[in-house]
């Protein structure tokens, strides 16, 4: 599937029909976000799997638009997979990337990856290689939904107590942007003192993230403390998609029910 | 177009957490942990996720500083070398070695920490060397 | 750092960091990790999540004592008395590993009959701890199959700091928690290079690696490689030292990389007063710090993303370090300074890279003998690591095998803090961190996001004393010591019991370290930062 990738960036680079992609490398015997530019060499191109499968992979969206910002009328490349891609339709959507800057160069993850992160739709629509898996189902949620309501409160006070304020979770995402950031308002989160506001912050950033999330699961993986925030922003996207029937990044070309005015949508 | 992603070590507590600085065309714009880190695995706390934002800051010193009419002015690398080099020359022959003392530090690196100890030790002649690790 | 070498041979972190994660019981004692350690926090909890539990000790109570197996909160000082405590139950329930003492350690008796007449009712009553939760700490250590001990500034920064550690590496001792996986006597180093600045022999008695400066062979082969026909072999002065012999005339000169004493030494009114004094002083910083205000020249360094270089964490890892973007105005690494001076000075250094000098430290360190910047791509090394196929080396002390042969139990018996409370400074004070800064806060309070955390310094005081002194959060208080008078904001919290206050000391406008008092341990030489007696006032 790599050689494939790489012949693919190989020939948009050579043919210059973008600036440059955003991919991973191998270098100092580690994994790192990169930029390939034309006359770069692709022998180190990798797709960030380690030990397992995905295990390095990081939020090269976010990366695409740190570029994209400074040079506005260049197109990229960029190394997507089925969550990266969600993410790009929902950067299109709130104006972050335009769609015509924008060549992404699809891979499915294989099945012990989507088990993992219970994906959706493990696969991106375009796919230069590889074979796909289907969907998985959200088995944590449901065991979650389960429990009774006492159990599970205890269970998130618990974890969110674990945390120390590093705002990994909002550093991470590739879908977090916003200048001035919620989770920075003293209104609705105290600061200057650690454990941090709880359940106010992360459900605060629960509620921002409900019609962005992309489940790409990079906040969890950023966790020092092990929160399980992919759990929670799942069970937001439920919520979502069973009272609007919304999710976030299916649709190359879906408003986000969050951003209409007045009552909800029949369903 | 210069997008680089650097690896370093976190210059703040010592966990040594690994991460990656972000710069695009010679300035910094962010901090990314290192996944593949044993230290870390993907993670930083508040202080390296902002590593980054102290580095260009404004209020950086750019110029060497001396002392002059009891102003700290700013001068040439070449004056303040070379007052300090002599400076350091007048007092080792008028008191004595053990007259200088060194305050290395927890925060450059290693080979900076040696070359600070070489320097007391074989160019000055004196184990006054310490650093702030007891604090 | 002293105390774990006299009692083990070296004074370093026995085990990794991520062996936490394996251990059945962790025992926390004057760390607040989830603050000043966030990463290692991660290990705990992950510990806590993998069945394992947690015992924590502190006069302050922190954020990973809610999820304490037991939390106990005992008086300010009295670590040695809770420890002889602890252990005194071991011996009495006969919870001990006669096998590993008589197999791997000596001085045990004299350890033992000095603890004949100290009894768990004693302990209590020093400590304030309850013997029923003493006889807890001591059977929920004792009992795990592997614990491990994390301690940090509040059991070193104390007059007793020595005896503090060594009364840990005891415990550790006493109950076979030394020189397997997950156990052991883990300092935190509270900045990121401590390690990596006393194995490069910042210090005042050795060269890299520990090596003595006393004459003897390293001495003559550090002359040797340096090309100097002698080294000077009388023990160096310390820090706290250089500054009192400025006062009395022996010291004139002083240089200062990177460090910032005015805020981060005890006693600041007497420091500016020695830096004011000194007839020369160089200062080579980042930023101007107030310690650079003083200075007769100042040198502007760079930082660490400017410059390539190495640094060796708390679980002795050493990493790279590596430039990102060129250094800011003219600013230069803090090694090009050194070697620009050194060749006027007419000490010729000609090093193109700190690879260079990194590869000489190598061929005269015996454990960093085997690391060199290209094994240092992927995960790093930890010493020691005497070869180039040496895999480095996770824990110490494997097996009980000690590094000065048998582990070393020490007969200590409780000493009382330096300073005491009495009618005049009736509180007790103690100081730490917060968690969005660093040390004097020189770097993170130039940093935006840290600096909007929080922006000033504030005092942590329990609601009776608050209801007391009639004041509420938020209000101004004057808080003065035998030494000096500050002004600060306070904030009410139960954290701190009544009688006991807290400040971080990272402002500079707010410097709790005019009232600290610089008494110091007599062997480790640390200040007694966690400790002074206080008077409050309503401002
Ligand atoms: S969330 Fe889905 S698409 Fe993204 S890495 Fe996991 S399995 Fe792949
Ligand atoms: S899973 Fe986490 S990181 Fe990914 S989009 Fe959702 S909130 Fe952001
Ligand atoms: S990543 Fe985890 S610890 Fe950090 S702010 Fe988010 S929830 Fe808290
Ligand atoms: S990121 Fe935080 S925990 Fe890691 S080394 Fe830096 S200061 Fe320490």
């Amino acid at each position: 599937m790599i050689d494939r990738v790489k012949e693919k960036i190989n020939e948009l680079l050579s043919e210059g029909s973008v600036k440059g992609v955003v991919a991973l490398v191998t270098a100092n015997g580690h994994v790192a976000p990169c930029l390939f530019q034309k006359g770069d060499d692709l022998d180190t191109l990798c797709l960030g799997d380690t030990e397992k499968s995905g295990d390095a992979r990081y939020p090269l969206n976010r990366v695409l638009c740190t570029i994209a910002r400074q040079y506005p009328d260049d197109v990229f490349g960029v190394l997507v997979r089925g969550c990266d891609e969600r993410g790009l339709y929902g950067l299109y959507r709130l104006n972050q990337l335009e769609p015509d800057k924008v060549v992404p160069i699809g891979i499915p993850c294989p099945e012990s990856l989507a088990q993992a992160c219970e994906c959706k739709k493990p696969y991106p629509d375009d796919i230069v290689a590889g074979e796909k898996f289907e969907g998985i189902s959200q088995q944590g949620v449901e065991d979650m939904d389960n429990k009774d309501l006492s159990t599970r409160f205890s269970f998130w006070m618990d974890q969110f107590s674990k945390c120390v304020k590093c705002y990994g979770c909002r550093n991470i995402c590739p879908m977090c942007f916003c200048r001035e950031c919620s989770l920075e308002c003293e209104d609705l989160v105290s600061k200057g003192d650690l454990p941090v506001d709880i359940p106010v912050f992360h459900l605060t950033r629960a509620m921002h993230m409900a019609d962005r999330c992309i489940d790409c699961g990079l906040c969890e993986e950023a966790c020092p403390s092990d929160i399980p925030l992919r759990l929670l922003y799942k069970k937001t996207a439920e919520i979502m998609n069973t009272e609007f029937g919304f999710t976030s990044g299916i649709n190359k070309n879906e408003k986000s029910p969050l951003s209409l005015m007045g009552p909800a949508p029949e369903k | 177009m210069d997008y680089r992603n650097t690896l370093t070590t976190c210059t703040y507590c010592g966990c040594g957490c690994n991460f990656f600085l972000e710069s695009l065309d010679g300035k910094l714009t962010g901090t990314i942990p290192c996944k593949t880190s044993p230290v870390n695995e993907g993670k930083l706390c508040i202080k390296g996720w902002n590593v980054h934002q102290f580095v260009q800051s404004e209020r950086r010193l750019k110029q060497p500083l001396l002392r002059k009419n009891g102003e700290l002015t700013e001068v040439s690398w070449e004056e303040a070398l070379a007052f300090t080099a002599s400076k350091l020359k007048e007092i080792k022959e008028a008191n004595g070695s053990d007259a200088i003392g060194f305050f290395a530090s927890a925060k450059v690196t290693n080979e900076e920490n040696y070359l600070m100890q070489k320097f007391a030790r074989a160019a000055i002649g004196t184990n006054n060397v310490d650093h702030c690790a007891r604090l | 750092m002293a105390g774990l070498a006299a009692a083990f041979g070296s004074g370093a972190m026995t085990n990794a960091v991520s062996e936490l994660e394996l251990s059945d019981t962790i025992f926390i004692i004057g760390s607040n990790t989830a603050t000043s350690h966030p990463l290692v926090a991660t290990r705990i909890f992950r510990a806590i999540e993998n069945g394992g539990k947690v015992i924590v000790a502190d006069p302050r109570k922190n954020q990973i004592a809610d999820f304490a197996e037991l939390y106990i909160q005992h008086n300010l000082g009295t670590d040695v008395a809770l420890l002889n405590g602890m252990m005194r139950v071991i011996l009495d329930k006969n919870l001990q590993d006669d096998t590993f003492i008589a197999e791997n350690t000596e001085a045990f008796q004299a350890f033992k009959d000095a603890l004949d007449d100290f009894s768990v009712e004693e302990a209590s009553q020093i400590t304030g701890v309850s013997v029923a939760d003493i006889e807890t700490l001591a059977t929920l250590y004792a009992e795990a199959g592997s614990a491990s001990i994390v301690y940090c500034m509040g059991i070193t920064q104390h007059t007793t700091g020595v005896d503090n550690v060594k009364s840990l590496a005891n415990l550790a001792m006493l109950t076979g928690n030394i020189g397997k996986l997950g156990s052991g006597v883990n300092p935190l180093r509270g900045q990121n290079n401590v390690q990596g600045a006393c194995d490069m022999g910042a210090l005042p008695n050795v060269y890299t690696g520990y090596q003595p400066v006393t004459l003897g062979p390293a001495n003559k082969k550090f002359a040797q490689a340096w090309g100097v026909d002698e080294l000077p072999s009388n023990i160096g002065l310390t820090l706290p030292e250089m500054l009192s012999g400025i006062e009395k005339d022996e010291v004139k000169a002083l240089w200062i990389m990177g460090e910032n004493p005015v805020v981060s030494d005890p006693d600041a009114n007497h420091v500016v007063k020695a830096l004011e004094k000194v007839e020369l002083l160089i200062v080579q910083d980042i930023f101007l710090t107030p310690t650079a205000k003083l200075a007769d020249v100042v040198l502007p360094g760079t930082s660490f993303a400017e410059k390539d270089g190495t640094f060796a964490n708390t679980e002795r890892r050493v990493t790279r370090v590596r430039k990102a973007v060129d250094p800011v105005g003219d600013s230069k690494p803090d090694w090009e300074i050194i070697q620009d001076i050194s060749n006027r000075f007419g000490f010729e250094m000609t090093y193109t890279s700190p690879q260079e000098i990194f590869d000489e430290i190598a061929s005269l360190t015996p454990s960093y003998a085997g690391i060199s910047y290209d094994r240092l791509e992927g995960p790093g090394l930890q010493w020691p690591c005497p070869t180039k196929e040496h895999p480095g080396t996770p824990f110490l002390h494997k097996d009980g095998k000690f590094t000065r042969g048998k582990g070393l139990f020490h007969a200590i018996g409780h000493k009382p803090p330096n300073e005491v409370v009495d009618d005049e400074y009736p509180f007790w004070m103690t100081t730490g961190r917060v968690y969005a800064h660093y040390h004097t806060g020189t770097m993170t309070r130039n940093s935006e996001s840290l600096d909007f955390e929080v922006r000033e310094g504030f005092l942590e005081m329990n609601p009776a004393d608050a209801k007391t002194l009639d004041v509420c959060d938020g209000s101004q208080v004057k808080m003065a010591s035998r030494r000096g008078e500050i002004l600060t904001k306070i904030m009410i919290t139960e954290r701190v019991s009544p009688g006991l206050v807290f400040m971080p000391f990272h402002f500079e406008e707010a410097n709790v370290n005019k009232l600290t008092n610089p008494a110091f341990d007599p062997i480790a030489k640390i200040p007694e930062f966690k400790v002074c007696a206080v008077k409050l006032e309503k401002a």
